[in-house]
């Protein structure tokens, strides 16, 4: 892609996503949402071959149906209430509505089919913004209209998402569908905690973007898109294969890592609100997505698996070229769990 | 002739911001030699033009030898211009950040309100009682809409160019 067209369009994403965040009405938060839709998809057909293009356009359709299903719920509540104002529903159908087309937007269990479709399709940097930037919007949608929702409906599709999110990754073998399902597991941690603390739905969202940004870093600098290749990369870069290991038991959330601290948070504010099964169950259902993870670095750190001598001669061939916030990103997606006592103050 | 000062004093400018944007030091030269001869027809506009004239000389002689020294001594074989994508994504980079800087300013309260100074300026279309606002149902009201929502109608012209945008750079093929 052309360079310039490249930066417009980038920040042609950033701007839909900052209007969607800082605006308080309905019109331009939609509007902010098609600007973003809009440029993220000459993102996933950056190389132009039939898969990026049907991914491209699965998410289109998904995201403008999300999008019109969002307009109706604007409309309908200027319908009952005459103002355009993001907080107030005075019905109960809006929100609803509105609930339906984020959890779309967001990829959350009923309508999460299309993620791992998508994510599979495009490239691995575009993947990375679509699992992570592209988050934003609609999250801030969310913290702004929580009050409203129906929290059983949030509920039900939250702890939906941590189950499929689990179950869909066990037999998955390429590494961006494995990713997005653990996207979708995160959503559903964040969907639950949302109507007990929001401000502990920010936080998890920030260390699963970093964790997901390192992870993308890490498969990026080597053009890693299967567990195949994950297997032969450790005669390349054994430290590689040592940081992938701890991203992926970060994003589990292994407790010395700082992918705990989300889980640890959510599951005690849980318990704090009387709700002790419902913690129990996600605690457990976080076992499915830890057992690929934990599959992911049995292939690429733990074993060498037989392979002819030619595939063990990869090394010499290509230049690696990891990105230069990969350190950076890596320390903090793995190491700022003695930061949690900080968080009182920061949220 | 007011112009003309006008238009040497932009081109300066210009020539400053691109030598200390310089991808390659080739380019920096050059943008350094530009400015300079820019600013000795500055000096000869303000009647100077003896010193303009000996600073041409003189001083642009000198660089021009440095320039030609730097061209020599440059390793490059193909010098980065500033249409270069590191010279882009760092521009990119560097204007986020200032837009950052000036979001920052301006909800810290440090800035002052230099964004919507221009609301009081059209209050004869715009009759308000408290927080009511009406607005004249003639031209001049609609103007004044216009007016009023110019962000927004920057905002909805940079959406439709954006649809049109991407349609054609996806369907171009490449």
């Amino acid at each position: 892609m052309n360079p310039i067209i490249f930066i417009t369009i980038l920040l042609t994403l950033i701007l839909g996503t900052v209007i969607t965040m800082i605006s308080s009405n309905w019109l331009m938060a939609w509007m902010g949402l098609e600007i973003n839709m809009f440029a993220i998809i000459p993102l996933i057909i950056k190389q132009h071959n039939p898969r990026s293009i049907e991914a491209a356009t699965k998410y289109f359709l998904t995201q403008a149906t999300a999008s019109m299903i969002l307009l109706l719920a604007a409309l309908m509540n200027f319908m009952y209430s005459g103002q355009w104002t993001i907080m107030n529903f005075t019905n109960s159908m809006p929100p609803f509505l509105a609930l339906m087309a984020l959890t779309m937007k967001l990829g959350m269990a009923p309508f999460h089919f299309w993620v791992p479709e998508v994510t599979q399709g495009s490239h691995l940097t575009s993947a990375a913004i679509l699992l992570t930037w592209q988050k934003l919007a609609p999250l801030s949608i969310l913290y702004q209209i929580f009050p409203s929702i129906n929290h059983n409906l949030l509920l039900y599709s939250g702890i939906l998402s941590i189950i499929l999110g689990g179950w869909g990754g066990l037999n998955q073998t390429q590494l961006r569908k494995i990713l997005a399902y653990s996207s979708i597991a995160h959503m559903g941690w964040m969907a639950i905690i949302i109507s007990y603390e929001p401000s502990l739905m920010l936080l998890n969202l920030i260390i699963y973007i970093l964790m997901t940004l390192s992870s993308f870093m890490l498969l990026i600098g080597n053009s890693n898109t299967s567990t195949a290749s994950l297997a032969i990369m450790s005669n390349k870069t054994p430290l590689t294969m040592i940081m992938l290991m701890g991203v992926l038991l970060s994003l589990g959330g292994l407790p010395p890592l700082s992918g705990f601290m989300p889980k640890w948070l959510i599951i005690q504010e849980m318990t704090k609100n009387n709700s002790i099964i419902l913690p129990l169950i996600m605690a457990m259902l976080a076992l499915l997505n830890l057992y690929f993870y934990m599959r992911l670095i049995y292939s690429s750190a733990l074993t060498m698996f037989p392979s002819n001598n030619n595939m063990k001669m990869k090394w010499k061939y290509t230049n690696l070229s990891y990105s230069t916030l990969l350190p950076t990103m890596f320390t903090l997606s793995m190491l700022s769990l003695p930061l949690t006592p900080m968080m009182n103050l920061l949220l | 002739m007011v112009y003309l000062l006008f238009m040497l004093s932009v081109m300066l400018v210009v020539g400053f911001i691109s030598f200390s944007s310089k991808p390659s030091p080739v380019y920096g030269g050059l943008g350094l030699i530009v400015s300079g001869g820019l600013g000795c027809g500055i000096v000869v506009y303000y009647g100077g033009s003896f010193l303009g004239l000996m600073v041409f000389l003189v001083y642009l002689g000198g660089m021009l030898v440095v320039f030609g020294y730097t061209t020599a001594m440059a390793t490059e074989e193909y010098p980065e211009a500033w249409g270069s994508n590191m010279v882009i994504m760092m521009a990119m980079i560097i204007g986020v950040l200032m837009e950052l800087v000036v979001v920052v300013l301006l909800v810290g309260g440090f800035g002052g309100n230099y964004v919507c100074d221009f609301v009081g300026s059209i209050d004869w279309s715009i009759y308000s009682i408290e927080d009511l606002n009406l607005v004249r149902e003639d031209y001049v009201g609609a103007s004044s809409l216009y007016n009023y929502g110019s962000w927004m109608m920057i905002m909805a012209g940079w959406a439709l160019f954006v649809s049109v945008f991407i349609v054609i750079e996806i369907t171009r093929g490449r």
